[in-house]
């Protein structure tokens, strides 16, 4: 069963000159996936992820969620729409400085409105516990380590049980150590809860612990698959930056 | 409210410049307060010297001196002989029942019947002018405080005794026992013992007023009965223009005049101190607004990135402008208390200080709370733009730049 589907999705920015984005993007991402969009900067993945992400309308196209189009929702919808289905993981961390980190923790809940009630700050506590920042709950926001902050972070994207959660580059600010660390902890919650993951990355180790793997190259889906379906050394090779990949099929790139 | 906790935790981390900006506010609003204190204390004052110790509003016998044109016109000529036969000076005689029926009408706090007129004293070869007053010193007291600014002597008239002021006294060198000849202008001249010497205050009444027995005054002046003025104070002095317009419709035959009337150009002063003063308070108000505005201007570039995770993690842009509109309604009303309390402090410490103490400030709570009311107003007004850029802000290019 697919969470999303997109269908089409056109994006062209600029009216004088206009740049295409995206030209129809078609992809179903299917409920409980742990996906990785993968593609050189400037090849639109960014743009999906914010369609995804509702944070961009696209041009045309549409994105299916529970039978309806999503963008047919006004801005408010919208809003409504990544508070209650979505989680963000950001590469920057992102949480707000003002608040600890329990407070960023609940932000989302909070934002829904309503009260805050003492079972809800358990489940955030336990969540702030669960990614390994319990000690340090209270900690202001920029008091905590870039790994704390993100793990904090993904506590955030957790604590209104998103259907669907997208990281853009959540390890691209880490160190090696808490970026594996990181890694591991989006993959077990993903098979602890069936959280559908959507992971930006230019991180061929990410990108080959993923179920699926799609490719963006000038706007379009350009490679579709799975792993698991390759040796690891295929993988390797097929997952590397493109500047590489290029050169070790052996198509020169003199401006790379 | 989740975003009046945001907006609280925004001001309350921006530390420095909420700081600055309250006290900006509180400084601008303590001027205001303190100088609408000052003022309304100094006008009120004034106003108090010009209609404390005077009549609020005047009945006079309309004056019936027919134009010079008019004398010669035959369509009415017997005006002309009521002239000659009268004087100048048309005496109210059917004054009891219009008293009768102003007691009846309430606030009116004093009715002080009054017969006036010109006279001279002779001294040698010397004619000092002064006016009569015939007076009812019970009301007349209550009026123009006179028992208790009685420097010699005492506070009594009847027959020919006389109250005089302290300037007259010493020009005359006439203390209390001494007899003065008095001529008034129809040429009865007697002797009038000093009963009492006054100090009004005021240096023309001090020079010219000689208080007397009313029926004396009425008998001198052939009033016959007949009063000059009727003089009345009432509760609100400012109602008096008000009163006066009601008077003369119940009252047409008489000409009442209200303090007002009397004092246009003083009115017409105080008027214009209020103007500057509302100039002032209008150009602290716009200062506070503007830097209110930009100091939320300059804090929302500053949480640029918090609003944008805000909008990403699903805030309504009405919400995200909500934050901002809260912060500056919060820095208006927290800055116009706190401006409040200090404008208050300034007035108590003017006050003590000695010198300064020539006329009591009174502490508007009124025009306090007015003031905060507006301020608060304005601190929301003046977050107005900022919101709208906060709303307008989009997540996209604030989360992938970090």
């Amino acid at each position: 069963m697919a969470d999303i589907a997109l269908r089409r999705i056109r994006k062209v920015y600029g009216t004088e000159a206009p740049t295409v984005a995206l030209h129809g993007i078609d992809l179903a991402i299917r409920s409980g996936e742990y996906l990785a969009v993968i593609g050189r900067s400037g090849s639109g993945k960014s743009t999906l992820l914010n369609i995804v992400g509702t944070l961009d309308r696209p041009t045309s196209g549409e994105m299916r969620c529970d039978g309806g189009d999503v963008f047919a929702r006004d801005d408010d919808g919208l809003a409504s729409f990544r508070n209650e289905t979505l989680g963000f993981i950001f590469q920057f961390h992102h949480l707000l400085p003002e608040f600890n980190a329990l407070e960023n923790v609940l932000l989302p809940r909070r934002i829904r409105g309503g009260r805050l009630d003492p079972g809800l700050v358990k489940r955030g506590k336990e969540l702030v516990e669960r990614v390994g920042v319990g000690a340090r709950m209270y900690n202001r926001a920029n008091n905590l380590s870039g790994g704390e902050q993100q793990r904090i972070a993904i506590a955030r994207a957790l604590i209104n049980a998103p259907r669907i959660i997208l990281a853009d580059e959540p390890t691209g600010n880490l160190d090696s150590d808490s970026s594996v660390a990181v890694q591991g902890l989006l993959r077990e919650i993903n098979r602890e809860s069936g959280t559908t993951f959507v992971i930006v990355t230019h991180d061929r180790h990410i990108a080959a612990g993923c179920d699926r793997v799609v490719e963006i190259d000038d706007g379009k889906v350009l490679r579709d698959f799975r792993p698991r379906e390759f040796t690891d050394d295929e993988n390797w090779r097929s997952l590397a930056p493109c500047n590489c990949r290029e050169r070790e099929r052996g198509f020169a790139s003199p401006s790379a | 409210m989740f975003n009046l906790a945001i907006a609280f935790r925004f001001l309350k981390e921006g530390r420095t410049q909420t700081a600055l900006i309250l006290i900006g506010i509180t400084l601008g609003i303590a001027v205001q307060v303190f100088l609408n204190s000052l003022i309304v204390g100094l006008q009120r004052s004034l106003v108090d010297k010009i209609v404390g110790t005077s009549p609020h509003i005047t009945a006079t016998m309309p004056d019936i001196l027919p134009a010079a044109g008019l004398l010669a016109s035959e369509q009415r000529p017997t005006l002309a002989r009521i002239v000659t036969n009268e004087g100048n000076v048309k005496p109210i005689r059917e004054w009891r029942p219009v008293v009768e029926q102003l007691r009846k009408l309430g606030p009116i706090e004093v009715i002080n019947p009054v017969a006036r007129g010109a006279g001279f004293i002779l001294q040698g070869e010397k004619s000092v002018p002064v006016t009569l007053q015939g007076l009812d010193l019970a009301p007349a007291d209550k009026l123009y405080d006179i028992r208790n600014r009685i420097t010699a002597g005492r506070f009594e008239t009847g027959g020919n005794g006389i109250l005089i002021g302290k300037e007259l006294a010493a020009k005359l060198r006439a203390g209390v026992g001494s007899s003065l000849r008095i001529t008034v202008p129809a040429g009865s001249s007697d002797l009038y013992p000093v009963n009492g010497i006054f100090d009004l205050g005021s240096l023309p009444l001090n020079e010219s007023w000689v208080i007397i027995a009313l029926p004396r005054a009425q008998a001198l002046y052939g009033l016959d009965q007949g009063l000059t003025e009727i003089e009345l104070q009432i509760d609100d002095p400012f109602a008096a223009g008000r009163w006066a317009g009601d008077l003369r419709a119940a009252f047409p035959s008489l000409k009442w005049l209200s303090w007002q009337e009397t004092n246009t150009e003083i009115l017409q002063a105080l008027r214009s101190q209020s103007s500057s003063s509302y100039m002032i308070q209008f150009f602290v108000l716009l200062s506070v607004t503007l830097g209110i505005a930009s100091v939320l201007a300059v804090s929302v570039v500053q949480k640029q990135r918090q609003i944008g995770i805000l909008k990403a993690l699903g805030t309504r842009t009405r919400d995200v402008g909500r934050i901002f509109i809260i912060q500056g309604a919060v820095l208006g009303l927290a800055g116009s208390l706190l401006g409040s309390l200090a404008g208050f402090g300034l007035i108590e410490l003017f006050q003590a200080i000695p010198s300064q103490t020539r006329f009591p400030i009174p502490v508007e709570w009124g025009a306090i709370a007015l003031s905060v009311a507006i301020a608060t107003a304005a601190g929301t007004l003046a977050a107005f733009v900022p919101a709208r850029r906060a709303a307008r802000l989009n997540p996209i290019e604030v989360i992938r730049n970090g």
